[in-house]
């Protein structure tokens, strides 16, 4: 079922190829105005200098470290971790150990995950119902959801911020640092740290997993309570730990091949003219495939959701009007 | 072409300079510093110590005799020395006071705390240990104890020899400056009862300060030290005896000729190996590395880094009077890496070391041309740091060059145990090498004609390390190479086994360069002021059937260097111009047949010291947007990851 439900997963995905663009086009575009500013503020550092040409043709790491140096704001995050696979190990890195944004960034991404928090509805109910549901559809879903989710959303910001201010404070400080204060091998020092990730990263994971099937379950079975859907999640996961771990496990490792892949191909800063849109393109796609990731998880999860119903009547009896809930679609 | 010319006349500051010149010779002088008959140094402060381990209470016990000869030109009355372990007896050490100052500090946890109790103290036979006191020279901070005075019997005369016996106890602390145990490493410095220096003007006994290093006069070591068997040992010196001892223990001998500092590690970890540094003009030298077992497999690159420090070292300054050299490369957590001492130096690797990365290379180059750099020639590091860590600096990232070794920005992740080689960035000599960055953001922060004792905590190693190794490199492109390296040779082979002043150095400096360089310290050792040159405007016009172009060059900063000024024209012409960069702007205009293309201040970047050097330049086919849109778009693909990696939460 783990396989059948990954496998369909891929095809609700891909069969809806709008929800993969629309998804795109929305990281680039809160991404874009950001983008913009830092070109400005490149710009004008540089203003008629030669020493644009080094930096247009190649790294000016010079140059790059004079502009850092005077830098604040969104400024300050252009660093060379920006190239390549550095960009990738920056964000993961600071995820588990869990560094700050600053300001801007804070607020873009949380503004961000509100309006994931808002098509998550569209998106869920488009991979249950697996047939087109257009705009109006789409985004009928997305609005009737979204308060739900918005409720849901809270409880799982408020839980994840637990796990990173306590949780992960007590685990990669103060048990690490208890650990490691008398250890003179730094290999060994590694090897703890490596374990309290994975203990972190088991917490993160059981909470997101929870959290994930609680939002099929909100949008799916039509539930207008948070807490229930997050309780029915629960008792899903418990009844199902096998088949949930292992969807997650085999989307997790399809994420690890792909960064695998990334880590030898990311470009680096490549040169001027077309090489800056060929370079361009080619993060482009890498990002792409991350996107469809994502996707895959709610897609897979979906159906495996849907995969483990006894029968329609399981669900909580929906609606049959527009935007009715998609378990509806089982109803036969 | 026309000039404008605006901005007052230096006399007096020239005038300035020779009378602090004149000051600053009278400074550190000993009347009897001639090497002793046999001997290459004057063997001021000779040192018979006896020291033992109890490996289980971290504790030391020792006893030592002091062979010390008055070498000033005045008697004393009184003996001072360094007990630097009581900088970590207590929160109210001068040294921990000021470690606060610098910020980032996360008080010790109670087991953590070090210190050294002097028990006994005979000077020709008469028993002063009561009549021992704390003083605090530096800031009168009657809680510090990390310099102790004790008056003599009698009056020590020029030139007069005394025996002085100490016995001491002192708890080994957790790690502090390079200095204590993790596990069962032990790296143990500025362990014994140290004498200060005796010069004309006084005892130079400086308190332990959190931003400054140590002074001592030359003298032979002779150190046995008792640690528990099995556990391998390395020191200052060179291993003539090891014998058992009973109880578990064995006594391990060091002997170091002419040398002011010993210090040594134990551990039953450490993987030894060794090699024979051979230079056909070079003596040679052995190589004794003492390796942590996790870093097996890097034995050949402490010894390659090794090797090229004592090659281009000897090559270019002289060469190394000694014939052995111990690396060590210290515990993880001990902090003890990246350090200098007589004939031993601690490296610092990582348990993944990329190979195009300049860990380890890079430290153990730099703290073995400090054997060049403050072993050979013997700076006051308390006041003068400047003088070997910024002479190390500027060597370093000039052996590293030479020798072309890999040297690519590698970024730590996960806790800074996993690298990421980033292969687009080669760390470059002249700016990141001399360490350019961490200068510019703190140029102003002290002169470092000030005692570095002095130096703001936080910010004093860029002054000494940082703009001391960038004037020394704008000194070399300045003079040339073959004029700095015989600027250096000249004053490493005067002060060889010497306590040079500054004044030493800037004097050699204008007698081999054959230029009264004053002005030039002026601005770099007794000022604060940076360095900004930048192209203020730049037109080229058509004016009838030619073009007339306008640069002005302005000096944004207060400091003051002669600067090249090039302007190229479209028909590939190029006029270049020399400024003496004094006045506050310098305009000029060219009447010619071609437009001009760009205008250049100080392209071959001989004033490395200038923090700004993007201004330097205007171009009238400028790339700004070109470059703006690659970076704009690269950082783009930073922020759009960053979002997808938040979506995880979603």
């Amino acid at each position: 079922m783990t396989t059948r439900a990954w496998l369909d997963g891929w095809g609700r995905v891909l069969r809806a190829p709008a929800i993969v663009a629309g998804m795109f086009a929305l990281t680039l575009a809160a991404a874009v105005p950001f983008a913009l500013v830092l070109r400005g503020e490149i710009e004008a550092h540089l203003g008629r200098s030669l020493a644009a040409a080094a930096a247009a043709d190649g790294v000016s790491y010079d140059w790059w470290q004079e502009f850092s140096s005077q830098a604040s704001g969104i400024g300050a995050t252009f660093t060379p971790l920006v190239l390549g696979f550095a960009s990738t190990l920056d964000h993961v890195s600071s995820v588990l150990d869990a560094n700050g944004e600053t300001a801007a960034l804070a607020g873009l991404a949380a503004a961000y995950v509100l309006v994931w928090t808002f098509l998550s509805g569209g998106i869920l109910d488009r991979y249950a119902r697996q047939r087109r549901t257009r705009a109006y559809g789409f985004f009928g879903a997305s609005g009737a959801c979204f308060w739900r989710l918005l409720r849901l959303g809270l409880i799982a910001a408020a839980v994840y911020g637990l796990l990173f201010a306590y949780v992960h404070r007590w685990l990669l400080d103060e048990a690490y640092g208890r650990l490691t204060r008398d250890l003179a091998v730094e290999r060994t020092a590694f090897l703890w740290r490596a374990v309290l990730y994975a203990a972190f990263g088991a917490l993160l994971v059981a909470v997101n997993v929870t959290f994930d099937y609680a939002k099929i379950r909100l949008v799916v079975e039509d539930r207008q309570s948070a807490v229930g859907a997050l309780r029915a999640a629960v008792a899903f996961v418990a009844r199902h730990t096998d088949r949930v771990i292992a969807l997650y496990a085999v989307n997790a490792l399809a994420f690890l091949v792909l960064v695998a892949v990334w880590a030898w191909t990311a470009p680096g800063a490549g040169g001027a003219g077309w090489m800056i849109w060929g370079t361009f393109a080619g993060t482009q796609m890498y990002l792409l495939a991350r996107l469809v990731l994502k996707l895959q998880f709610m897609a897979s999860q979906t159906a495996l959701f849907q995969a483990s119903l006894a029968h329609a009547g399981y669900t909580a009896a929906p609606s049959p009007v527009w935007p009715e809930s998609p378990a509806a679609e089982s109803i036969r | 072409m026309r000039r404008a010319r605006l901005g007052p006349s230096i006399v007096s500051l020239l005038l300035l300079s020779c009378l602090i010149n004149v000051e600053a010779q009278q400074q550190g002088v000993q009347q009897f510093d001639a090497p002793q008959a046999g001997a290459r140094s004057p063997r001021a402060a000779s040192y018979e110590i006896d020291v033992t381990l109890d490996h289980a209470a971290r504790r030391l016990t020792g006893r030592e005799t002091i062979r010390w000869r008055n070498i000033s030109a005045n008697p004393t009355s009184e003996l001072q020395f360094h007990l630097y372990w009581n900088a970590w007896r207590d929160p109210e050490s001068t040294w921990l006071r000021e470690r606060r100052l610098a910020g980032a500090f996360t008080p010790p946890r109670a087991d953590a705390w070090g210190s050294i109790d002097v028990t006994r103290l005979r000077v020709r036979g008469v028993e002063l240990t009561s009549q021992k006191r704390f003083i605090a020279p530096d800031d009168g901070n009657a809680a510090d104890q990390t310099v102790m005075a004790v008056p003599l019997p009698s009056a020590a005369a020029p030139n007069e020899t005394i025996d002085i016996e100490v016995e001491w106890t002192a708890k080994v602390p957790r790690p502090f400056a390079r200095t204590g145990y993790v596990g069962d490493y032990y790296f143990i410095a500025q362990w014994f009862p140290k004498l200060g220096v005796l010069d004309d003007t006084g005892w130079n006994t400086h308190q332990f300060h959190a931003a400054t290093e140590f002074y001592a006069d030359y003298g032979v070591y002779d150190v046995r030290i008792t640690v528990p068997r099995g556990f391998v040992v390395g020191a200052s010196g060179r291993q003539v005896e090891r014998t058992d001892v009973g109880s578990g223990q064995a006594r391990h001998r060091y002997r170091g000729e002419d040398i002011h500092d010993v210090a040594w590690t134990t551990s039953p970890d450490f993987v030894e190996a060794r090699q024979t540094f051979v230079h056909p003009t070079l003596p040679r030298v052995e190589m004794r590395l003492l390796l942590r077992p996790e870093h097996a497999g890097q034995e050949q690159r402490h010894f390659e880094a090794t090797a090229a420090a004592l090659r281009y070292g000897g090559e270019w300054f002289g060469p190394y009077p000694y014939d052995h050299l111990t690396i060590v490369d210290p515990a993880f957590q001990s902090g003890s890496g990246g350090m200098e001492y007589p004939t031993l130096i601690t490296a610092g690797s990582r348990w993944i070391a990329p190979a195009l990365v300049s860990q380890p290379d890079r430290v153990t180059i730099h703290e073995a041309l400090h054997q060049f750099w403050y072993g050979v020639v013997g700076t006051n590091e308390f006041e003068h740091a400047w003088m070997d860590e910024g002479f190390t600096t500027f060597s370093e990232a000039r052996v590293m060059e030479a020798a072309g070794m890999p040297n690519y920005l590698a970024p730590r992740f996960f806790g800074g145990f996993i690298p990421w080689t980033i292969r687009d960035i080669h760390l470059s000599r002249a700016t990141d090498g001399n360490r350019l960055p961490g200068y510019r953001d703190h140029a102003e922060a002290d002169a470092p004609s000030t005692p570095t004792f002095r130096h703001w905590p936080a910010t004093a190693t860029y002054i000494s390390y940082n703009k001391t190794a960038l004037w020394l490199h704008t000194l070399e492109r300045h003079l040339g190479w073959p004029v700095l390296q015989r600027i250096l040779a000249t004053y490493f082979d005067r002060w060889t086994f010497r306590h040079p002043q500054p004044a030493d150095f800037f004097s050699t400096v204008n007698e081999v360069s054959g230029r009264d360089l004053g002005w030039f310290f002026d601005e770099t050792y007794r000022g604060s002021n940076v360095f900004d040159y930048a192209v203020q405007s730049f037109t080229s016009t058509r004016a009838g059937d030619r073009y007339r172009t306008v640069a002005a060059i302005e000096r944004r900063g207060e400091a003051i260097f002669p600067v090249e000024v090039v302007t190229t024209f479209r028909d590939g012409q190029r006029v270049t111009e020399r400024w003496d960069g004094r006045d506050r702007r310098v305009i000029y205009t060219y009447e010619r047949p071609s437009e001009a293309l760009s205008v250049e201040v100080d392209p071959r970047r001989v004033l490395l010291l200038d923090v700004h050097y993007t201004n330097n330049s205007a171009t009238l086919a400028p790339r700004a947007r070109e470059a703006g849109l690659k970076w704009s778009l690269t950082w783009l693909t930073w922020l759009q990851e960053l979002l997808l990696t938040y979506a995880f939460f979603v």
